[in-house]
Order: structure tokens, then C-alpha cells, then sequence
């Protein structure tokens, strides 16, 4: 059997004195897709920003290991660095600083931590356009300042974008498929399926089921609740989407 | 109140003592009375409240004279473009200019203040024979009386200094050690449809404190356009007043463009006045404060006539325990229909004891007018650093990130490239990380 990617056992975080997740587990091996489907309020947001390491939640019992490593007590940098990558469901606007410096800089921080060579502006500019064809953006985009005025689309694929550039093992989708239309959707998740590979492992989070028409998960994962109710294949989207939450028995979140 | 004449009198001896016409000692006279009416500012004088002058008051300066050191300047000026330069070195124009400048075009002069008033004074009688509007400025007034050399750009009719003329002034320490002064003037005069780029440079190289008291005075002419370039780099200890009076003809343009990188205390007073119809200022402004230093930029632009239009915008970062003051007046006169103004102040502070105040605002005596005005004061955004961090850039560079992109825009409004480039490198190096690295 493969490595374990992510070992999250037994979590349980808070925000501010609000528990949100209360006692989930999940193991992700390489080269898996695993989807976390749950209705609003069940924790998956939190889920995502307590594996990226964002400040404002807090870990109350239970942990994460990340290729054995205790993942909770890195730093978000350093986590970025050692292969975790979380795609935001708001990606953030930062006026002033240009797409292709911003994965410049990204690039060269995650080179140099696995001991890669960094790459110089020219031919990281290269580099960076020959991923852009990944997710058809166009390389216009690179010099534009990070996400600003960007539409909700175009936000997703430079999403996508950074996750080509910095290559990580572990991938965590949050809620990539709201706000794209059609056309979008098909457009980001070819990129992602291109990503797919032995060496690498998702963990698609999404409220409904139509990202995994095209990103076809290994196992699904119904989140309620702050815990993991009901795990199985990929036909549990299908009947969730046809069925709704409500004949899982699944308590309704704090929501 | 303080006798402030007192320290001052044997300069202004001095400086109305020497061959001149007697209608400049006039002048001359009549500045330091208006000086001496006003006083040294003090925390409670109108427009002078978190201006710390005292460190002014309280220095005893001696006048600035030759510098002890003579390993030059060479390289540390941030303008490396200018085809033309010409330094002010503790108070006086260095002879002969610098490099291998190309011969000023027709219609074009560049001389001392000094050299003039030698040479043929009767040709600045107009601007200097009538006493600067000093209400609010007694170090402008006292420039005016003390100030024997600084700089004089003419340009006629129709002509264009081709190429950006740069003026550096640069202190450094004198033999005796002990604190200096210079008071100095910088006099611009476009003619009709006249046009140039000033790239006005302050550069502190000494220890001891060197107090630069600057005069500026520009007038416009129909049609006229000058972009006014102003760097500011004194040193740990340098002090600058800095008094700027600009008359903006009928269409014409005036652009400043003002960077504080630097200084104990730069006190800028900035004064447009939109003379004729359809004239245009715009006023832009980024300052990076740190340490115990004190930037404090007041601007007044007044619409004196129909259709003018001002654009402004100053930020600042602050860290440590900088202290910025904006306050920044546009006055529409009666008659000033069809004013467009804006004035935004936005600032970043970074520290918990870093000090800013800001206070965009109108007077408003027209009743046809679009004016708009905003201050903000905020900090580096979690999420937009979380988002950094998130990709694996460090949070001291990610901190550095946003900085710069708060800053770059002032720097992007630069037409110069290679001063843009110059001052994208200053920005970078007064980063707070990056002073903590070189440590």
C-alpha cells in the first residue's frame, strides 16, 4: 500500500469558543482523491484553514500528521514548503503586487526549501506561462496585481495556477467549483485532473456534487456535524446529490 | 515667545551686507521683520501643532560651511539620470556643474542664486523684491531674508529643457563638528508653453545635525508644464523646512512628486495656487517613516479661477515611532466654478507606537464644484498575508510584499524609469525586515 499523505485523527478546533470540529479523522494516501462533502456550517472551511494554518482557530484535542510529521506546528510557510497547498474558496485580492511575482516568490521560497534551484525572472517567466496553458489563462494575467478585479473564474484558475507552479503533495480544494460557471468549472478541473498522479493526493471540499462529474474521486466523505458521518465511493456523491443530506441521519451542524 | 531674531541677526547682517542693491536689502529686511513678527513655531501655533520646531530652536546652528570630509557624494544621490546636475553643497552651488553636460538648450538657463545676484540682480527683481506670502511660514520668510545662494531655472517662451535637470542638495559634517545651517533658494520661472522636469534631491551624509531651510518658488506661465521631482534623504540627525509657493497659469501643469525616505524632521509646506482658468496640479506623495523621525507635509492648493483641477494623493508608512502629519487644504475661491479637486491620504502603520494624523480638507466658496477628500489610516491585511504565507513565502517577506505594493503606486505614477527604478530600490531598503537583516 501507498504512503500516508494526511492522518488527521481525532481533530476537534474551535473558533473563538465555538467548536466546530468535534473529533474527525480522515487518512489520505498518495495518488488519492478524496472528496469531503457536507451541508453549510459542517466544519469544511474550518477543516481547510486549520490544515493551511490559519491564525483565529484553535486546536482543542486530537491532530494532523503530514507524511508523519506533526503538521498543526509548522508554520504556514513552512507547510507551503514541505508540500501542502490549499486552494482558497476566497482567494485574496493584493493590489500591488504582480501575478508572476507573487509566483516568483512563491516558487523560489518552495525551490529553495527542497534545495532546487531558484529560477530568475526570465526563465521562471517561461516556466510560469508553459503552466499557465494548465488551466488556459491568459499570460496577461501574469502582470496583473494578484487576483485584483479578477472575475470569480479567473480567481479559481489562478488558483490552479499556483498549485501547477509549486507542485505540492497534498492538495486541498476548498469549495474550487462555487461561482464558476460551466465552461469554468470544466476548465479547472481538467487542470487539476492533470495534476493527478501517484506522487500526489487531494482533498476535494465542496457542497455539491458537481465538481466530481469531473474530478472523480477515490472515496467520498460526508462531513456533519464536525465529524466524518459516512465515508464510501464515489457513487455516495451521486446519491447525495439526488438525496440530499437529510436521509444520512446526519445532524445539523451549529449552523 | 522666544526672541527668535536674536541667533539670526548676524546672518542677515551678513547677508544684506554685501554688495547688493539696496532694493534686496530692502527685501531682505522686510522677510526677517515678518520672520521675527511670527516667531519660531511652537506647539501652539495654528498649522504648527505636531511639528516638533524646537529641535529647530533649540539647536544653536552655526552657518554652513565647507565640509571636513572629501570623499564626496558620488553615487549616493538616488537620481542617476540626470544628464544635468547641479549641487548645493552645505549651502552653496558647487562651481561648473557636474559631468559632461550637454549645452543647456536655446532659451534655457541654469545658474546660482549667487552667481545672479553677482552678476545681474536687476533680473530677479520681480519675484525677489516683493516678499513671499510667509502667513504660516516664518522659516520661508527667513530663507527669504538670509538666503544668499540655492538655484535659478528660467525658462522662455516655448523652450523645453530637453532632458530632466536634477539639483542635489548635499550636507555633510564641517570641520568644527558642531550643528550648520543653510538657508537656501530654488527659483523656477517657465514662460508661456514652457516645460521641464526638476528632480530635487536632499541627501544628508553627516552625523551632526544640519538644518537645510529651503525656499521654493515656481511660476507657470499659460500652458506651461513642470514636474517637480522631490527626494528627501537627510541624514540621521538632518532637519529640512521646506517652503513652496507655485503659481499655476491659465492651462498650465504642475506635478510633484514627493518622497521622504529619511530625516529627524522634514517639514514640507507645499502652496499652489491655480492662478488661471483651466489650470491643473497634481500632487503625489509617499513617505516612509521610522525610528523617532517626524514627516509632516502641508499642502494648500487655492482655485482661483474657473475649471482648475487638483489631484492628490499622499501615503505613508509608518514604523516603529514615526510620526507623519498630512494635512492637506484645497480653498475654492468665489468665482472657481467647475473646481474638480481630490485629496486622499492613506497610511499604513506598522507599529503600535508609530503616530499619524491626517486631515484632508475644503474650503469651499463656489457653489459649481466636484471635491472629494478621504483619509485612511489601517494595517497590513491578515488575510493578504496569510495568503502569502500560504504559497510559502516567509512572513518577513510577505510583510515586505505588502509594503511595497502600499508604496509602489506612488513610485509607479514616476515617468522616469530609471528614477523609478532608484526609488523602488530605497523603498526596498527602508523596509523594517530589511534594516533587521543588514543588522
Amino acid at each position: 500500500m501507498s504512503n500516508i499523505v494526511l492522518k488527521i485523527d481525532n481533530l476537534h478546533a474551535k473558533v473563538g469558543d465555538k467548536p466546530i470540529l468535534k473529533g474527525l479523522s480522515l487518512e489520505v494516501r498518495e495518488g488519492e482523491v478524496h472528496a469531503i462533502m457536507g451541508p453549510n456550517g459542517s466544519g469544511k472551511s474550518t477543516l481547510s484553514y486549520v490544515l493551511a494554518g490559519r491564525d483565529g482557530y484553535q486546536v482543542t484535542e486530537g491532530g494532523a500528521s503530514y507524511l508523519g510529521k506533526d503538521l498543526l506546528a509548522m508554520a504556514p510557510e513552512d507547510r507551503a514548503r514541505e508540500g501542502v497547498f490549499l486552494a482558497f474558496q476566497y482567494p485574496v485580492e493584493i493590489p500591488g503586487v504582480s501575478n508572476k511575482y507573487f509566483l516568483k516568490a512563491a516558487y523560489n521560497a518552495v525551490a529553495k526549501h527542497r534545495g532546487a534551484p531558484e529560477l530568475d525572472a526570465g526563465p521562471f517567466l517561461k516556466f510560469v506561462k508553459e503552466k499557465a496553458k494548465f488551466v488556459e489563462m491568459d499570460p496577461a494575467f501574469l502582470n496583473r496585481s494578484v487576483n485584483e478585479g479578477f472575475s470569480g473564474g479567473e480567481k479559481k484558475r489562478n488558483e490552479v495556477l499556483q498549485m501547477a507552479v509549486l507542485e505540492p503533495r497534498l492538495a486541498i480544494l476548498d469549495e474550487t467549483d462555487s461561482g464558476l460557471d460551466i465552461d469554468a468549472l470544466k476548465i479547472v478541473a481538467s487542470g487539476i485532473n492533470k495534476m493527478r498522479g501517484p506522487g500526489r493526493a487531494f482533498v476535494v471540499v465542496t457542497h455539491y456534487q458537481r465538481l466530481l462529474d469531473y474530478v472523480v474521486p477515490d472515496f467520498v466523505h460526508v462531513l456533519s456535524g464536525g465529524r466524518i458521518v459516512k465515508s464510501g465511493g464515489k457513487e455516495l456523491a451521486l446519491q447525495l446529490e439526488k438525496e440530499g443530506y437529510g436521509w444520512i441521519g446526519a445532524e445539523k451542524a451549529g449552523a | 515667545m522666544t526672541t527668535p531674531a536674536a541667533g539670526f541677526e548676524s546672518d542677515l547682517r551678513r547677508a544684506a551686507g554685501a554688495a547688493q542693491p539696496p532694493w534686496l536689502k530692502t527685501a531682505r529686511e522686510a522677510s526677517f521683520a515678518a520672520f521675527a513678527a511670527q516667531g519660531f513655531p511652537t506647539s501652539k501655533t495654528e498649522g504648527w501643532r505636531r511639528t516638533p520646531a524646537d529641535r529647530i530652536a533649540k539647536t544653536p546652528f552655526e552657518p554652513a560651511g565647507r565640509p571636513a570630509a572629501r570623499t564626496g557624494f558620488a553615487g549616493k544621490a538616488l537620481c542617476p539620470l540626470a544628464v544635468r546636475r547641479i549641487v548645493v553643497q552645505n549651502g552653496r552651488v558647487l562651481p561648473g556643474g557636474e559631468g559632461t553636460a550637454p549645452a543647456l538648450p536655446a532659451g534655457v538657463r541654469v545658474q546660482a542664486l549667487s552667481e545672479v545676484l553677482r552678476e545681474e540682480p536687476e533680473t530677479l527683481r520681480p519675484v525677489l523684491s516683493a516678499a513671499p506670502d510667509a502667513k504660516g511660514l516664518p522659516f520661508g520668510a527667513l530663507a527669504a531674508a538670509l538666503a544668499e545662494d540655492g538655484v535659478v531655472v528660467r525658462v522662455a517662451r516655448h523652450a523645453r529643457l530637453d532632458a530632466p535637470l536634477g539639483v542635489l542638495f548635499v550636507s555633510d559634517d564641517a570641520e568644527s563638528g558642531r550643528p550648520q545651517a543653510a538657508h537656501l533658494r530654488l527659483l523656477v520661472s517657465l514662460e508661456e508653453g514652457a516645460s521641464a522636469e526638476l528632480v530635487v534631491e536632499s541627501l544628508g551624509l553627516g552625523k551632526a545635525p544640519f538644518w537645510t531651510n529651503l525656499l521654493t518658488q515656481a511660476v507657470l506661465g499659460e500652458g506651461a508644464a513642470l514636474k517637480h521631482y522631490r527626494l528627501q534623504r537627510e541624514g540621521e540627525a538632518g532637519l529640512l523646512t521646506e517652503a513652496a509657493l507655485v503659481d499655476v497659469g491659465r492651462a498650465a501643469r504642475y506635478e510633484s512628486h514627493a518622497f521622504d525616505f529619511g530625516g529627524a524632521l522634514a517639514r514640507g509646506d507645499l502652496r499652489v495656487r491655480l492662478s488661471g482658468e483651466g489650470a491643473d496640479c497634481a500632487l503625489n506623495g509617499l513617505a516612509l517613516v521610522r525610528g523617532a523621525e517626524v514627516v509632516d507635509r502641508h499642502t494648500v492648493v487655492e482655485h482661483a479661477a474657473v475649471g482648475g483641477t487638483t489631484r492628490e494623493l499622499y501615503k505613508a508608512v509608518l514604523d516603529e515611532r514615526g510620526r507623519f502629519v498630512f494635512d492637506g487644504l484645497v480653498d475654492v475661491r468665489p468665482g472657481a466654478q467647475k473646481t474638480d479637486a481630490s485629496v486622499y491620504s492613506k497610511n499604513l502603520l506598522l507599529s503600535e507606537d508609530a503616530d499619524v494624523r491626517t486631515d484632508p480638507e475644503f474650503k469651499i466658496l463656489a457653489d459649481d464644484v466636484s471635491c472629494k477628500h478621504g483619509g485612511a489610516i489601517g494595517r497590513l491585511s491578515p488575510e493578504s498575508l496569510f495568503y502569502l504565507r500560504s504559497r510559502g513565502i516567509g512572513e518577513a517577506e510577505a510583510r515586505r510584499m505588502l509594503v511595497y505594493a502600499f508604496g509602489s503606486e506612488m513610485i509607479e505614477r514616476v515617468g522616469l524609469e530609471p528614477l523609478r527604478e532608484a526609488l523602488t530600490a530605497a523603498l526596498h531598503a527602508r523596509m523594517p525586515e530589511a534594516a533587521e537583516e543588514a543588522a
